[in-house]
């Protein structure tokens, strides 16, 4: 039973920060390989308020997915302000480059942070109705913003960034919401993370982090939540079950990034809007009754 | 709201004077002034390279001019973004088809009406009253303009999967969506047959009708521009410059015109018929 | 004094490694409009089949340049094929084919992490010791490596500019639809230019592994020749190479005042800098989408 919880709430875990990178890149288009730079910003950040300042659990998460956001700001503001198709490429490299940065200030900073040796004896406050709770909000979250004229515009920059500006929409604030929230979304993620482990060390957010959450996007279906929210889970668990692959995990993705790009680049489930017409619709089938007329 | 008080203002929606591009060695666009007033309906011909959709990208905002003045609602436009002109009431199709290939027909219509949202993030993630007010509207909106163009039959249709006519339409569409004070419409009829053609232009006569916004046109399709500007007036563009420009009656007895871009005259069997030149 | 000196020195010496990629990285990027992620794993491919053509084959330094930049290119060409030209056929859009690339990349280096274990290994001595030049120390690999790239470069340059094939390259840069109806064979061309990025990236690799160490992950500094082109100006080759120059001293520079631990960090702090007041580089041409 134990086991079962453990993959459960690394699973929820891992679905939150997903939901944010799916909102970044499966929905507005924007390829980020940094994202596990603000799971670090905000793991970091609300393990400290909560140990050194005394922040109360729930807020500290908030304020540690705020501070994620903030740090966002620092690559998206310099890289979205500009025109022309240089740009997307311009935030990529910038989110190689956070990434690796906050690995690197985590890694020699010691006052609070503990530099290389880590963060220890961080209270075990993610117990499993929590991370379950807050995968939940996050989800209806996501689904309430994609849904919105937010989120469509989003879609929009996504699709085709040069018609959305001509009918309207602001690229720039567009944007930097997208990556404010799902940099927030991330560093929820890292602080619950945090309180799950009840230790933190830099080396759990490199490169490897974050592609496996791109991996979690990609196979999951651009354009989707609920794709990579199962592809989240799938992607905790099956490592997990499959513990001797472990160590070829990354290369196994990197083979399915192009593959799933050149044969299957919908992934899973891309492209669908979450709906639950196939729930009310298996409902009516299972329901015993007077059987359907043919007409 | 800003855009109707600045429609007082002035008795032409646009105006260019003296308007140049220069690219590198190339001048796209020589030297041009243009007036359109309030609701009229313009054609803008000419042959291939003629500088014609330059005019429509320095209207919209996709490119700045080397030199001159381009006025809208009697306001210089010139730096503005794409998107601000887009609220300020320009609005434009393409050449190419620039749909969203991956949103429904519904989603493409609707994105001219929240391209600048209507309610804040948190309003969005709560789903307030207000918000859920707000997409109703939307829906109705958007459901609207698809019925006066006939596509809400495919309103949940992936835009990509529409045939070629169809996808030229939502774009029309998708275009008004965003209550435009002038449309530009980039040859809306490319690639289609005869009868294709025939439809669209009634179809563009009456939302012109119907809305009183300003157009210009571009097309190639010469009976779509005779027809839709029959009572106004076309210019005709060639090598970055304004050959001519008057009803359709005069600029097709113009001889520049006929030079350049309608093709001589020929007899044949003692009947004049005149050929579209090579050029185009 | 010379303490500016030998930093400059320092700098200029891994400002010429950071060049050779960034001039891959743009080229790539000139003619594709996209970024190459996977250059690092051609990089670390260099590094590696030449430490391997030494220390099993015994191979003398020449050779083992040449033997990593048959396999380097090699392997650009495999990926090149299965990786990218499915995607450009199909007029992918570009999120597509950076996932695709990143994917090439992933699934090399830790390929290498798994083949040949993370630690870090070192060069046998080729060519250590350093001559003195006006009290400054200048290491005969650095110098070594620094000709060796001038000659690379100008190699390449003759070739986009003297050549005919070159004349394909750049007018596929330019615009490759047009060049494909000028009779330019589209792929081959590809192939030319993954097979460039290719050889640069070997020599990058060699020069690096030689300087530092070998290890799978060394590709990381590749992010550093990205951020060079940037300075330079995207797009721009001649940027790319004064671009890189530029930061490899100015990160040499600074981390000397500063702690050399930071380097990454002030490199990402160029980055940002700018990106907030040089968009467009030292050289970069601005591009205007046909709408």
């Amino acid at each position: 039973m134990g086991y079962l919880s453990t993959i459960c709430v690394l699973s929820c875990i891992n679905i939150v920060a997903v939901l944010g990178l799916a909102i970044l890149t499966g929905y507005t288009g924007l390829f980020s390989i940094g994202h596990a730079g603000f799971m670090a910003v905000g793991a970091y950040a609300s393990a400290i308020l909560y140990m050194h300042f005394g922040v109360p659990f729930y807020l500290a998460l908030v304020l540690g997915g705020f501070a994620a956001g903030l740090s966002s700001l620092i690559i998206g503001y310099p890289a979205f302000r500009g025109a022309g198709k240089l740009r997307g490429d311009y935030f990529a490299i910038a989110t190689l480059g956070f990434g690796e940065a906050v690995r690197l200030l985590l890694n020699t900073t010691y006052k609070y942070v503990g530099g290389a040796y880590g963060l220890t004896e961080i209270p075990g406050l993610t117990t499993l109705p929590v991370a379950l709770g807050v995968a939940f909000l996050a989800l209806i979250g996501a689904h309430n913003l994609m849904r919105s004229e937010h989120g469509k515009n989003c879609l929009a920059v996504g699709q085709d960034e040069v018609a959305a500006q001509m009918m309207g929409v602001n690229l720039f604030t567009t944007k930097l919401k997208a990556l404010f929230i799902s940099a927030f979304y991330a560093g929820v993620a890292g602080g619950l993370f945090g309180f799950y482990m009840t230790y933190l060390s830099p080396s759990n957010f490199g490169i490897g982090k974050s592609s496996d959450l791109l991996a979690a996007v990609v196979f999951g279906g651009m354009q989707s939540l609920i794709g990579p929210v199962i592809t989240a889970f799938l992607l905790v668990g099956i490592p997990e079950l499959l513990r001797f692959l472990l160590d070829w995990r990354l290369v196994i993705y990197g083979i399915l990034f192009v593959v799933v790009m050149v044969y299957r680049p919908q992934g899973m489930l891309g492209y669908r809007e979450m709906n639950f017409r196939w729930l009310w619709a298996a409902i009516r089938w299972l329901k015993p009754g007077k059987p359907k007329q043919a007409n | 709201m800003e855009k109707h008080d600045a429609a007082k203002a002035s008795p032409n929606v646009l105006e260019f004077k003296g308007v140049s591009v220069q690219f590198g060695g190339v001048r796209a666009v020589n030297n041009v002034d243009l007036t359109l007033a309030r609701g009229e309906f313009l054609g803008l011909i000419g042959p291939n390279g003629a500088g014609k959709t330059t005019l429509l990208n320095l209207i919209s905002g996709a490119m700045p001019p080397t030199s001159g003045e381009i006025l809208f609602n009697g306001q210089s436009i010139v730096g503005i973004s794409p998107d601000r002109l887009c609220h300020l009431g320009i609005s434009r199709t393409f050449q190419n088809i620039r749909l969203f290939p991956k949103m429904t027909v519904f989603e493409n219509v609707a994105l001219g009406l929240h391209a600048r949202p209507n309610y804040s993030l948190t309003d969005a993630l709560f789903c307030t009253p207000r918000s859920i007010r707000r997409e109703k509207q939307n829906i109705e909106r958007a459901n609207g303009l698809l019925d006066l163009v006939g596509l809400s039959a495919y309103a949940k249709k992936h835009a990509g999967d529409l045939s070629y006519g169809l996808q030229r339409r939502l774009e029309l569409v998708r275009a008004m969506a965003t209550d435009p004070q002038l449309l530009l419409l980039d040859e809306p009829a490319a690639g289609m047959n005869e009868d294709e053609c025939g439809n669209l232009t009634k179809l563009i006569r009456s939302i012109h009708q119907e809305f009183g916004f300003g157009v210009i046109l571009i097309e190639h399709h010469i009976q779509v521009v005779m027809e839709l500007c029959r009572e106004s007036r076309i210019y005709v563009m060639n090598l970055g410059e304004i050959l001519a420009s008057g009803t359709p009656m005069e600029i097709q007895n113009d001889t520049k015109v006929i030079n350049a871009y309608l093709g001589e005259k020929r007899t044949t069997n003692g009947r004049t018929r005149r050929q579209i030149s090579r050029n185009c | 004094m010379t303490f500016f000196l030998q930093q400059l020195v320092s700098g200029i010496s891994i400002g010429a490694i950071y060049s050779l990629l960034a001039v891959g990285y743009a080229l790539v990027y000139s003619v594709y409009n996209f970024t190459n992620w996977a250059f690092d794993a051609f990089m670390v491919t260099g590094a590696f089949a030449a430490f391997y053509g030494i220390t099993l084959f015994f191979m003398p330094f020449a050779v083992a340049i040449v033997f990593s930049i048959v396999m380097t290119v090699g392997l650009a060409l495999f990926v090149e094929t299965t990786a990218y030209r499915p995607l450009r056929a199909r007029q992918a859009p570009r999120l597509f084919m950076m996932i695709s690339a990143m994917g090439a990349s992933l699934a090399a280096v830790n390929l290498a992490n798994i083949l040949f274990g993370g630690a870090f290994r070192k060069f046998p001595d080729i060519a250590t010791g350093a001559y003195r030049i006006a009290g400054v120390s200048v290491g005969k690999m650095d110098l070594f490596a620094a000709a060796f790239s001038c000659v690379v470069l100008s190699l390449l340059w003759w070739f986009l500019e003297r050549t005919k094939l070159g004349l394909g390259v750049r007018a596929s840069a330019l615009d490759t639809v047009t060049a494909g109806i000028m009779g330019v064979n589209n792929n081959k061309i590809a192939l030319i230019i993954f097979g460039i990025s290719g050889v640069l990236s070997a020599v990058a690799g060699v020069f690096f592994g030689a300087k530092y160490a070998v290890f799978p992950y060394l590709g990381l500094v590749t992010i550093k020749a990205m951020i060079g082109s940037i300075i330079g100006g995207i797009g721009s080759l001649v940027g790319a190479v004064l671009g890189s120059l530029l930061l490899g001293i100015l990160e040499t520079m600074i981390s000397s005042y500063v702690s050399s631990v930071y380097r990454d960090l002030i490199s990402f702090s160029i980055l940002v800098l700018v990106l907030l007041f040089f968009p467009s580089g030292l050289m970069g041409a601005k591009r205007v989408d046909k709408l």
